[in-house]
């Protein structure tokens, strides 16, 4: 120990070793410097003068969306649009850098025909990365390109390039399926979804844009340049180009998609012509209309009318175009909506092939087993009528939807309604409500999971839906009550009287699931609202004998080569709640009525080959309130082997076989390539 | 020869105090300081003020603020560090032995301090306000670090393994600490010190050639698990490969534009005030990390060369220093302060120039921050302690 404080604590060879690192260090840091300031430091003065590495991103063409036949329905296109580099024009402050600067922006604005002010607009954008030039004016004429390439000198930091701008080769056809791109929402930016995204970059909104955007959106390229201070590239540092969005190709028949649209806006319009026997024309506001493919599910094609202009979006709405397509105030009927997924609307009669199969999986009938179906039907002191008001004998499942038999389901559903209350009355747990449970089975009251965003799921009434609801609305309601209650004090009239009894009823117990509530629900009015989508789908699956499809547009994506990246797959949801027995009870009771005598939509199909192409169908009238009801057909064709579903419905447009089923008649015409019948005035209603 | 009459003879006894009285003020402590290594270090602080001004000045113009902002500052920490340097060199450096745990210990507190009330910057916790002032912790850990463990090491054999672990083991708290700031900079500063110190006391060679390797295996283990984010390996890596898709990712733009600024100086330098990518702001950090951006650009290779040359005076007299001194506590404190100098001055300038990975380290007197200028000084007092106290005798 004490050797060492006498020793001397040095030791020489390591302390040389420690002073030749260093001087190693030294002597690494010397040669650098000289090589980057001596050797190589005319081309670095010459890039600082040019003052900048720049990054310069190029977008990547983002995929195309493709009907079934390649056709295609969105594509690209280059906008030619003048770009400004901020980086040579402004200084740190946004400011232009000099007054050079400032009157080559003036310049600028005035051949462009626009204000300076628009352009700082653009310039003072956080969408753009610093480094990469801002678009401040998209589609200008060739010849300000060639004006603005030619007096280089005169525009500093000023180019034209070609930028891919979404176009749509089919004008408005499928304007609702597209959607959408526009600048990536800052929640999206932190969604881990869309990690690898940056600021200023498109993502598809609404339509096959939003639900594909991982396979439309390409990756962007980046160009590492060098640059002088008058804007041109010195050097190339280095490249990555841009990577191509893959295409996606739809389900969509380009022909029948097109057909489908234009009979239901015929179809539509012809029927305002109708004069009700009120007096009143049918109104006839608005209208979807599905073609699904029963065996896969697949959708041939969708329309919504009113429609809109897909192109509006692609160079940015102007405030009176967002209006017209986006804004109730605006425009009645919105056509942004997508009415096939997002109209929610009692189905009336079409909903009777779920109270049926219901009733058959309750035992309340079996196949050819018959029920009256009265005139009218009793509940209490509340008299639920036949729709045509006539009494029509005993009859069998397939004879009721042939007939559209109210009275029918109302005494079937009351039946099924009595031997669950007493089940419950009895304390028995878990008592299965058959018909709601049947609903879910054949796909209402949820979503199917289309591939459109924002699809509605609709509303089956149940025990715990109604308990739900009144809570939901209980206090609405009560107040309600209190304010009925004062009304009826001051003045008694009978409606105000009316008024308190049925606002307290619902304020103290409209938790009850109520005998008229089952009634209602079994002929698809109530309570029960239902999208044109999972008609279409629950009709698909009773066509093709029991499968219920999750209905899907998208078919496969394709790379920019043509070559498979991936297959869009058929999912199947599950089967239909009924036996086989009872799906053909059911399926012979479509049939009957467009073919049967006495069928409901009879007329509608009178110039339809029905010997070669057999067409089963329902027709459906919702009532909604006062208003003109909601006219619904749904079809799936031909009969014994079934190709295509078809949903029509139209918003107040009266009988189902009024307007609803002609307009189905002539898609189904169209698809099989008849010859298309024109629109005439339509027959009475027939539900 | 009569002894005795000589010893009392007054001109020999004469002669004799004049020898002593010379001999104990040749000895003399004060009369020991080292004014080369005292000169290099305050002129190296100097250009660091003339290049704190000269990059902040553009930016302070531009935002109407007083361009003396920065400068004034650090001018203030500057001559808190001469008096911390006095103040380290003025009592006999032994005696701190006694206090060396207390030093190391506080250090290390501090570190632990600054993660439950530290202030945020650039994703790091690593300042503790106090007052209107801020400091970085982890800069005083650098010290403490050195202190502790040449205390440690003072009467040690250093023959076995023991001493390895010691070593090791004292460095454990502080980096760890450091690391969870986190701070990898100064993290990696302290192991390069550590290291330097093993070398010098004498560890076996096999014990720092095995040690080196597990170092090497384990940065290239921390690479390959990415246990590193993916921007950190890009930051990383991406100097060693300047056309690769990292860089064109955006990952070198720092190293793009410092290299331009250093390489535009060329041979002369473009003048004070007059460098386009320091006034530009294109390089960032440029009154810091990258302090050695301005000097290239505005001063040239010649004014390059020159702070090459101040630090390599610095080094070459902190060798020295651990050459000349009398114990190996004060041979550990001057590698170790040389160690840790030479090593920041390679990493930040081979930051600018390309050679290095972009972290966070700043260059010592001359990067803005007062904590690091302050400490910088403190340790060259200590230096100088070792110096001024070299003799044997007394």
């Amino acid at each position: 120990m004490a050797a060492s404080l006498d020793d001397a604590p040095q030791n020489p060879l390591r302390l040389t070793l420690l002073a030749s690192v260093v001087l190693l260090f030294v002597l690494a840091l010397l040669s650098r410097l000289w090589f980057l300031q001596i050797l190589a430091g005319a081309r670095f003065d010459e890039l600082s003068q040019s003052q900048a590495v720049r990054l310069v991103t190029t977008e990547a063409p983002r995929g195309q969306i493709l009907a079934a036949g390649g056709e295609p329905l969105v594509s690209n296109r280059a906008a030619p649009t003048v770009v400004v580099d901020r980086q040579v024009l402004l200084d740190g402050n946004g400011e232009p850098r000099s007054e050079g600067a400032e009157r080559v922006l003036e310049d600028l604005a005035q051949l462009l025909g626009i204000t300076v002010e628009d352009i700082f607009d653009r310039l003072s954008s956080v969408r753009y990365s610093p480094y990469s030039p801002v678009p401040v004016l998209e589609d200008v004429p060739s010849e300000v390109r060639f004006y603005i390439q030619e007096h280089r000198e005169f525009f500093p930091g000023i180019d034209v390039i070609d930028l891919p701008v979404r176009t749509y080769p089919q004008e408005n056809l499928a304007a609702h399926l597209l959607g959408y791109t526009n600048e990536i929402s800052p929640e999206q930016l932190d969604d881990p979804d869309f990690v690898g995204y940056r600021q200023g970059e498109k993502v598809g909104r609404g339509g096959l844009e939003q639900s594909y955007e991982f396979d439309l959106q390409g990756i962007e390229g980046t160009n590492r340049l060098a640059v002088s201070a008058r804007g041109t590239v010195l050097e190339v540092l280095s490249t990555i180009p841009p990577t191509p969005g893959d295409d996606l190709v739809t389900n969509i028949d380009l022909e029948l998609q097109a057909a489908v649209e234009e009979n239901l806006e015929n179809g539509i319009l012809a029927s305002r012509s109708i004069v009700r026997r009120d007096g009143r024309n049918l109104e006839s506001v608005a209208g979807s209309a599905v073609v699904l493919d029963p065996r896969n599910g697949a959708v041939l094609a969708m329309a919504s009318w009113p429609t809109f202009d897909p192109s509006a979006f692609a160079d940015g709405l102007t405030p009176e175009e967002f209006a017209a397509i986006f804004d109730t105030a605006v425009a009645d009927e919105v056509p942004a909506i997508n009415r096939a997924i997002q109209g929610a609307y009692p189905p009336g009669s079409v909903y009777k092939t779920v109270s049926g199969a219901a009733a058959l999986e309750a035992g309340l009938i079996t196949p050819g087993s018959t029920v009256p179906c009265p005139s009218s039907w009793q509940l209490g002191s509340i008299t639920f009528n036949n729709w045509n008001q006539r009494s029509e004998g005993s009859m069998d499942l397939a004879t009721a939807l042939k007939r559209s038999c109210d009275t029918f389901f109302y005494e079937l559903a009351y039946q099924q309604y009595v031997r669950e209350e007493s089940a419950l009355d009895a304390g028995q747990q878990d008592v299965t409500e058959l018909f709601a449970e049947t609903a879910h089975g054949f796909g209402f009251g949820r979503e199917l999971g289309i591939d459109l965003p924002a699809e509605q799921d609709g509303v089956i009434p149940s025990r715990d839906w109604k308990e739900d609801y009144w809570e939901r609305t209980r206090a609405n309601n009560c107040s309600l009550a209190d304010q009925a209650a004062q009304t009826a004090a001051e003045n008694p009239t009978p409606s105000a009287q009316y008024a308190l009894q049925l606002y307290t009823e619902l304020c103290q117990d409209g938790y009850r699931f109520r005998g008229g509530d089952a009634v209602n629900a079994s002929i698809g009015q109530g309570d029960v609202l239902t999208t044109p989508l999972q008609v279409a789908a629950s009709y698909a699956a009773v066509a093709n004998g029991g499968t219920l499809f999750q209905p899907r547009v998208g078919d496969r994506i394709v790379a920019p080569d043509g070559t498979l990246v991936r297959e869009i797959e058929p999912v199947a949801l599950g089967q239909l709640p009924v036996s086989e027995a009872g799906l053909v009870e059911i399926q012979q009771g479509l049939k009957d009525v467009v073919m049967g005598d006495g069928g409901t939509a009879r007329s509608a199909f009178s110039t339809f080959p029905l010997d070669e192409i057999p067409v089963a169908g329902k027709t459906g009238t919702a009532e909604l309130g006062s208003q003109i009801p909601y006219a619904w057909f749904a079809a799936y064709a031909p009969a014994d082997d079934p190709r295509y579903v078809v949903v029509v419905s139209v918003e107040r447009g009266g009988g189902g076989s009024q307007t609803a089923a002609p307009i189905a008649a002539r898609i189904l015409q169209a698809a099989f390539g008849l010859d298309v019948d024109p629109f005439a005035a339509g027959d009475e209603i027939l539900d | 020869m009569d002894f005795p009459a000589l010893r009392n003879d007054p001109t020999a006894r004469q002669a004799r105090a004049q020898v002593q009285s010379r001999w104990q003020t040749a000895t003399a402590p004060a009369k020991h300081v080292d004014p080369i290594l005292i000169a290099a270090s305050v002129m190296l602080a100097l250009c660091g003020l003339l290049a704190i001004y000269s990059a902040k000045y553009a930016p302070l113009t531009s935002q109407g603020l007083p361009t003396d902002l920065y400068v004034t500052r650090q001018g203030m920490a500057m001559v808190i560090g001469l008096v911390a340097m006095t103040v380290a060199a003025a009592w006999d450096y032994r005696s701190l032995r006694t206090w060396s745990s207390l030093l190391y210990v506080g250090s290390v507190l501090l570190l632990v301090l600054v993660l439950f009330v530290g202030d945020v910057n650039k994703g790091a916790q690593s300042w503790i306000s106090l007052g209107g002032f801020q400091f970085q912790p982890s800069e005083l850990a650098k010290i403490g670090y050195i202190i502790g463990v040449a205390a440690w090491l003072h009467d040690r054999e250093v023959d076995g393994f023991g001493a390895v672990l010691g070593v090791l083991g004292l460095l454990l708290p502080p980096l760890a600490l450091i690391v969870l700031q986190p701070d990898p900079g100064t993290g990696t500063i302290l192991l390069f010190v550590a290291f330097v110190i093993m070398l010098v006391v004498g560890v076996r060679a096999r014990y720092l050639l095995v040690l080196a390797l597990l170092g090497v295996i384990g940065l290239v283990g921390v690479v390959q698990l990415e246990l590193l984010e993916d921007h950190q390996v890009q930051r990383l890596t991406s100097f060693a490969n300047p056309e690769g898709e990292a860089c064109a990712q955006g990952a070198c733009y720092n190293t793009d534009q410092s290299l331009i600024a250093i390489g535009s100086g060329q041979f002369a330098g473009k003048g004070l005030f007059q460098g386009t990518q320091t006034n530009l702001s294109y390089v960032p950090e440029n009154h810091t990390d990258f302090i050695f951006t301005v000097i290239g650009e505005e001063f040239g290779f010649v004014g390059a060369v020159t702070i090459l040359g101040l630090f390599a005076v610095v080094l070459w007299r902190c060798l020295h220093i651990a050459a000349v001194a009398r114990d190996r506590f004060g041979m550990v404190i001057a590698a170790g302060v040389a160690g840790l100098l030479a090593f920041q001055l390679f990493v930040n300038v081979g930051m600018t120039v390309g050679i290095m990975p972009v972290i966070g380290i700043p260059l010592p007197f001359v990067s803005y921050g007062g904590t690091s200028l302050i400490a910088t000084f403190a340790m060259i007092g200590l230096v100088l302690n070792v110096h001024m106290r070299r003799f044997r005798s007394k």
